[in-house]
């Protein structure tokens, strides 16, 4: 269904996939899809959230096997069903997780599956030698004795490019590579991706990130619930465009705000220090109130600390220095039974690990932080759970079954909104959002934002931590920036993308400098 | 911002947690299986257990029906009598004998089970029961006889809540995994036994220096025998108290609020410590129960009818072990451990020198076919995947949990809120 | 027993709080050792004293963040000073026969032989991320399995060959429950236990009835070396089982094979991170299975070792437990080779030790046969903080993800 230009040139296509259908039982993840890779081109694949980007090329790298559809590489068909296959078809990918082993060192990763070999043994001075030699050629810098986990998330990236190159790929796949990295390093990646293209690299380029893909792709497929919908150059593109192709229709609608004055303080951070968990500090000395009536957000890049201080103030991490109150109630080093009796609620950003036992019923989801009111002689009635979730189902129209329905059954959405429940239902005085809407469909999104504005309106004190630049707008008061544990600024909503930017990757906006 | 579930393979995080927990295993077993899982399970290893007999030259059909006269079931049978129904009950006696205490230990395990704890430590923290049990037993106290029988039952069951308390409290606050640190107790209760009733040991018995055996329960602390006779080895009243430690297991579990952190942490520790339940004091508490259950097995067995500990038996009766399969074959649920209690009884029962006829077939051989057919049991019950994957295709259901990580469910589109 | 910095030096040897506390369990050592023959210092008090430094080395080490080398330090001290005290109230003569160096260090070396199997099976398997709880019960197969091949075919050669490819068996199944099948490893290699003392003594008892083994049984030849004028430790060595000389050598290959070839590293990815590790081409699958059945061919050595070359004979309860101390010595060296063999001198030490205290007081003979479990639970509660398994240890592999 792709649609490709009629000057296709004389340029072979390096990689072709015709009519790829993948499906994981009653899910389509790829429907018939169809895609033309040029030789030497960028060509970004872009899409929301489970539009089957990753998924396709999991498949072209033989992690996953095809249902339908057929794959071909330099014109010619080609069964591939492992890496082994694709490495020797000259396809390498980079994961957006990286798939690199940490307490390994840079050269023992990069020869890794193809080891240099002396009289039986490992030869490691080779192998060191190996990555010195693609550093150079390439121009990717990495320190082969240092242990992966020592590295840099940018540098890691590097080592797996340059891994991928070393198997002598020419055809690179990155997933989602911007994901992880500050603006300093996306440049250098940039730099390098346009070197390997001049020299002949055919690369594919996954992202949901507009600008990105009209900054640094040559052609741009998009695919949108499991098709392809269209591809086109991206000369002559704008990001109107691209995102009415991605959704489906005309862009996401933004709930309506009220202006409202806040009241009172309720949650008041002081001089906070968080160590994580490798006993290095993640948070170093944050200030910060929010007041009753007002959602503050926190905004940056992640792992800039924002886990350890949604940790802290939840009760889930002891604070090594400086102090929480909520309501004027000192709560630091708290445990989180503690932090929510003095009113702090936590709609975590993992459902699946912290916000719900999947194998728990809905009743019991909801009554996961109160299920010892109401019992009489240590007795629980789950037909007093069973009550009270049903008033919260009904209030927060939760759908996809009763209240014993294993939380599992449902969907995304619902799940959510189960979370979203039970922390409301429990009044808190703050409410503690981290990444509210991650992995939801547009409907739930809207769901939890008017949940949240409503909150607020009632009087509530909200914090939302998110990595969506599009939901801080539209759901904050005020914008606090997070970068390496120290809030570097604090901007109105409006503020414009690069002012953001620049302070989420470490710049001042006066002076411009990163 | 889709309704298409996003299976990224390289995604991290989903993959270690969700769903992998023994707990949720065994609940999804629960909604697949219903009974007939576990009755698939046992008969698929007796069938190699008597492939193993006809493997070394005898007969498993008339193996088995001696184990099943042995074990004293086919009193049950209505067209068995005369002679052969007296036997059948004092063997019947004699597994129920074994079924009380199997049951408890079976208990001791499936509540560990379910908050996502092994508790392999059932022997030892029976043994540890069984020493206070015979110590209060046989000591001289003036107390009438129903006094010091609740006295040594609640010694032995705080005792057996101390030894599982250990690994509990070791894994709360130092993380030690409860399965090394109970094999460890195991062997260091076995081993203080050892010294505590062995030649010159501080509870060696008074008249008899030469033996290392325990002073005997006196005859007041005794309990009571009520089916058979007491001079025989009949059925003491101890079955009764497994029987309600059934409904306090299944009332603990199921509607109070420790059992309900219990399952919490059982399923997902991240998400129970989130909304502010202790796990620590969790896998403590957890862990002292299941003690506490085995310390009480230990003590039905001392004063209903073993009356001393003599080194030697204690390492010959591994009724701990057992608790295990139980509580797996059973799928940690109150009936089921019962059930599955009972089925074991029969098996140690009827295996037993007592009642085994070793005509047909040598008891020492038995009792080690017991341990094979024990250990096929809980081998088949943890391979689950494919027990489920059969089942489905089976069964035709592909609704479930379509083959792996727990993403979220349905793939349904939303209706806008 | 100043506070410790990193800048502060002893000598010429720069002291850091991991130095403190080792060197505190090196004092303790020496305030036990002092009290024995050849040295036999007769009062406890210089003992008591050296524990006292050694205790306060190791809670300066424990401030200083060093908690393990520091609660080491503590703990032998406790225990050394104990025993010192102990050994200073007993007979000269009494000590002189328990404490013969020569004959110690023999006993230890052999008892520590099955654990070094044991244990390296289980670091071979566990490195690659599969739990092997079974290795008592592959230590059970391969003793009964090479008694029996032994006795059969009259060559202890034979009879190894077959203990071995009975700790395979049992292992291969092992790995369909635990790759295949992806069951809780756990339980899974508990069940193994049960089945393998199941066959063994089944089959034991079918075939040997109440006789037992017969005493002709073939054994595996000791090795003579002329060490015997060489101190106390020409002397252990001087007359010893092939198969220890075995299991020292395993202990080279096995650190050879896993972290200097290219199979090791393969191995060692597979461990901690199997999805990067298929991503390069490794296949997580086979690389596992080959663990797993290896680990059970190094631990049924192990049993061979203990029936044909040490008891000489085989009889139902002879393993007791000594899978779960190879473990616990595996997690006490730190899935190191180097680590393992460290840890099961150690528990060997002290089952050399428990041996010839019956001479001393049979009471306290037996309650020290408890020591190896609880130092196995001290060294897991305190060091687990510390340790850290191979990352994907125990997490079975799944290669769709769904």
């Amino acid at each position: 269904m792709g649609t490709t230009p009629p000057d296709a040139g004389a340029a072979e296509l390096a990689l072709e996939l015709r009519g790829i259908t993948k499906r994981f039982g009653p899910v389509v993840a790829n429907d018939g899809i169809d895609l033309q890779l040029r030789r030497g081109e960028i060509h970004a694949l872009l899409g929301e959230n489970g539009a089957g980007k990753s998924t396709l090329m999991n498949v072209v790298y033989g992690m996953l096997s095809a249902d339908e559809g057929e794959i071909l590489v330099g014109g010619r068909r080609v069964e591939i069903t492992s890496p082994r296959d694709a490495m020797a078809h000259g396809i390498g990918m980079v994961f957006q997780h990286f798939m690199l082993i940490p307490v390994m060192t840079a050269a023992e990763n990069l020869v890794l599956g193809d080891e240099p070999r002396r009289r039986g043994l490992l030869d490691r001075r080779a192998a060191r030698r190996r990555v010195r030699e693609l550093s150079e050629r390439f121009g990717l810098d990495v320190d082969p004795d240092a242990r992966v986990e020592e590295l840099s998330v940018g540098q890691q990236q590097r080592l797996e490019i340059l891994r991928a190159l070393d198997r002598g790929a020419d055809i690179l796949v990155l997933d989602e590579p911007t994901a992880v990295l500050t603006a300093q390093e996306t440049a250098d990646l940039f730099r390098v991706l346009r070197e390997l293209r001049d020299r002949g690299t055919s690369i594919v380029f996954i992202s949901h990130k507009l600008h990105e893909v009209l900054e640094i792709a040559d052609r741009v497929t998009v695919l949108r619930r499991g098709r392809s919908v269209e591809t086109l150059d991206t000369a002559g593109a704008d990001e109107a465009t691209l995102a009415r192709l991605m959704v489906g229709r005309d862009v996401v609608l933004r709930v309506e705000k009220e202006p409202r004055e806040p009241e009172a303080p309720i949650l008041e951070v002081s001089g906070l220090h968080v160590e994580d968990d490798r006993g290095l500090e993640a948070v170093k000395g944050i200030d910060l109130t929010v007041r009753g009536g007002e959602i503050v957000a926190v905004a940056g890049i992640d792992g800039n600390g924002q886990a350890e201080l949604i940790e802290a103030i939840t009760g889930l991490r002891a604070p090594s220095a400086g102090t929480i109150t909520v309501a004027g109630r000192d709560i630091t080093g708290a445990d989180p039974r503690e932090a929510r009796a003095a009113g702090v609620g936590h709609i975590a950003q993992d459902r699946h690990r912290q916000g719900l036992v999947l194998d728990f019923s809905i009743s019991e989801n909801l009554a996961l932080d109160r299920y010892r009111e109401g019992t009489t002689a240590t007795l629980m009635s789950p037909r007093r759970l069973d009550e009270a979730a049903r008033r919260l189902i009904d209030e927060f129209d939760i759908r996809g079954g009763d209240c014993r329905t294993p939380c599992r059954s449902l969907s995304g959405g619902n799940q959510q909104k189960v979370v979203v429940a039970r922390e409301i239902a429990g009044d808190p005085q703050v409410l503690v959002a981290a990444q509210p809407t991650r992995g939801l469909d547009v409907g739930a999104i809207e769901f939890v934002h008017r949940r949240l504005l409503a909150e607020r309106e009632a009087g509530r004190a909200i914090l939302l931590v998110s990595l969506e630049l599009e939901e801080v707008r539209a759901l904050a008061d005020r914008v606090l920036v997070i970068y390496e544990g120290r809030i570097v600024g604090e901007v109105p909503p409006t503020a414009s993308d690069e002012e953001l930017g620049l302070l989420m990757t470490g710049g001042t906006p006066s002076t411009g400098a990163s | 911002m889709s309704t298409v579930p996003d299976p990224q393979p390289g995604s991290a995080p989903e993959e270690k947690g969700a769903g992998a927990t023994v707990a949720a295993r065994i609940s999804d077993q629960l909604a697949v299986g219903g009974v007939l899982l576990p009755v698939v399970t046992t008969l698929f290893a007796f069938l190699i257990g008597g492939l193993v007999v006809l493997a070394t030259g005898k007969n498993p059909f008339s193996t088995y029906q001696a184990i099943f006269e042995g074990s004293g079931l086919n009193w049950l049978l209505p067209w068995v009598g005369g002679a052969d129904r007296d036997i059948a009950a004092i063997n019947l006696q004699q597994t129920l004998l074994i079924t009380g205490p199997l049951i408890l230990l079976g208990f001791a395990v499936a509540f560990a089970f379910r908050t996502g704890l092994f508790n392999i430590g059932g022997q030892g923290q029976y043994i540890a029961g069984s020493v206070v049990a015979v110590w209060i037993g046989s000591s001289d106290m003036g107390v009438p006889g129903w006094l010091q029988i609740v006295l040594a039952m609640l010694g032995a069951a705080i005792a057996g809540g101390v030894w599982g308390g250990i690994a509990g409290l070791l894994r709360a606050t130092t993380g030690a995994n409860e399965v090394i640190t109970t094999i460890m107790l195991n062997y260091t209760a076995l081993w203080v036994s050892f010294y505590l009733f062995g030649l010159g040991g501080p509870l060696q018995n008074d008249s008899q220096p030469d033996i290392p055996v325990s002073n005997d329960v006196v005859p007041e602390a005794r309990l009571p025998v009520f089916w058979g006779d007491p001079e025989l080895q009949g059925l003491h009243i101890g079955i009764f108290f497994a029987l309600v430690a059934a409904v306090f297991f299944w009332l603990l579990l199921n509607r109070s609020t420790k059992g309900f952190e219990a399952r919490a942490v059982g399923f997902n520790p991240d998400a129970a410590r989130a909304s502010g339940i202790h796990v620590g004091r969790t896998y403590v508490f957890v862990m002292a129960t299941c003690g506490l259950l085995a310390g009480l097995a230990g003590s039905l067995d001392i004063l209903g009818w073993q009356f001393r500990i003599a080194t030697n038996d204690i390492q010959a009766f591994e009724l701990g072990f057992l608790g295990i399969a139980v509580a797996l074959l059973g799928r940690n649920t109150a009936i089921g451990t019962c059930l599955a209690g009972l089925l074991f009884g029969a098996l140690v029962s009827g295996t037993s020198v007592r009642n085994l006829d070793p005509a047909v077939f040598e008891p020492a051989l038995a009792s080690n076919l017991t341990g094979i057919i024990q250990g096929l049991v809980v081998l088949f019950v943890v391979a689950d995947v494919m027990v489920i994957a059969v089942w489905k295709r089976l069964s035709g259901r592909g609704r479930r949990r379509a083959g792996g990580a727990g993403t979220a469910g349905n793939a349904e589109p939303e209706p806008a809120a | 027993m100043s506070a410790v910095s990193g800048m502060a030096s002893v000598g010429r040897v720069r002291m850091t709080p991991e130095r403190l506390g080792w060197g505190g369990g090196i004092v303790a050592l020496l305030a036990f050792v002092l009290t024995l023959p050849p040295i036999a210092v007769r009062t406890p008090v210089p003992s008591i004293l050296l524990a006292l430094v050694a205790a306060g080395m190791g809670v300066a080490a424990i401030r200083a963040e060093a908690r393990r080398p520091g609660w080491t330090a503590v703990v032998a001290a406790v225990l050394c000073g104990v025993l010192a005290w102990a050994a200073t109230t007993a007979e000269l003569g009494q000590l002189e026969v328990v404490a013969s160096w020569g004959a110690l260090t023999a006993a230890m070396l052999r008892f520590a032989t099955p654990l070094i199997f044991a244990g390296l099976g289980g670091l071979v398997s566990e490195r690659a991320g599969v739990v092997n709880i079974a290795l008592e019960g592959m230590l059970i197969m391969g003793a009964f399995f090479a008694a029996f091949g032994a006795d059969k075919t009259g060559s202890w050669v034979l009879g190894i060959l077959i203990g071995v490819l009975a700790g395979a068996a049992l292992a291969t199944i092992h790995a369909i429950w635990s790759v295949s099948l992806r069951a809780d490893q756990i339980v899974s290699g508990t069940a193994l236990n049960f089945i393998a003392a199941g066959i063994a003594g089944y089959l034991y008892v079918d075939i040997y009835g109440a006789e037992g083994t017969p005493d002709d049984l073939p054994q595996v030849p000791e090795i003579s070396l002329p060490t015997e004028s060489l101190g106390f430790i020409g002397r252990a060595i001087a007359n010893q089982n092939l198969l220890v000389w075995g299991g020292l050598l395993a202990v080279v290959v096995v650190w050879l094979v896993v972290f200097r070839t290219p199979l090791g590293l393969r191995l060692r990815s597979v461990g901690e991170n199997p999805r990067a590790a298929e991503t390069v081409g490794v296949n997580v699958i086979r690389m596992r299975y080959g663990a797993v059945i290896t680990s059970g061919a190094l631990a049924a050595l192990g049993g061979a070792f203990l029936s044909i070359g040490f008891v000489h004979s085989f009889s139902e309860d002879m393993i007791a437990g000594r899978g779960f101390i190879a473990l616990a010595a595996l997690i006490f060296g730190r899935w190191t080779p180097g680590g393992l063999l460290l840890a099961t001198l150690l528990f060997g030490f002290s089952s050399a030790l428990a041996q010839r205290l019956p001479e001393f007081s049979p009471q306290a003979a037996t309650l020290f046969q408890a020591l190896p479990y609880v130092l196995t639970l001290i060294a897991v509660a305190g060091l687990v903080g510390r340790s850290r398994p191979p990352a994907a240890d125990g997490v079975p592999y799944q290669r769709e993800a769904g």
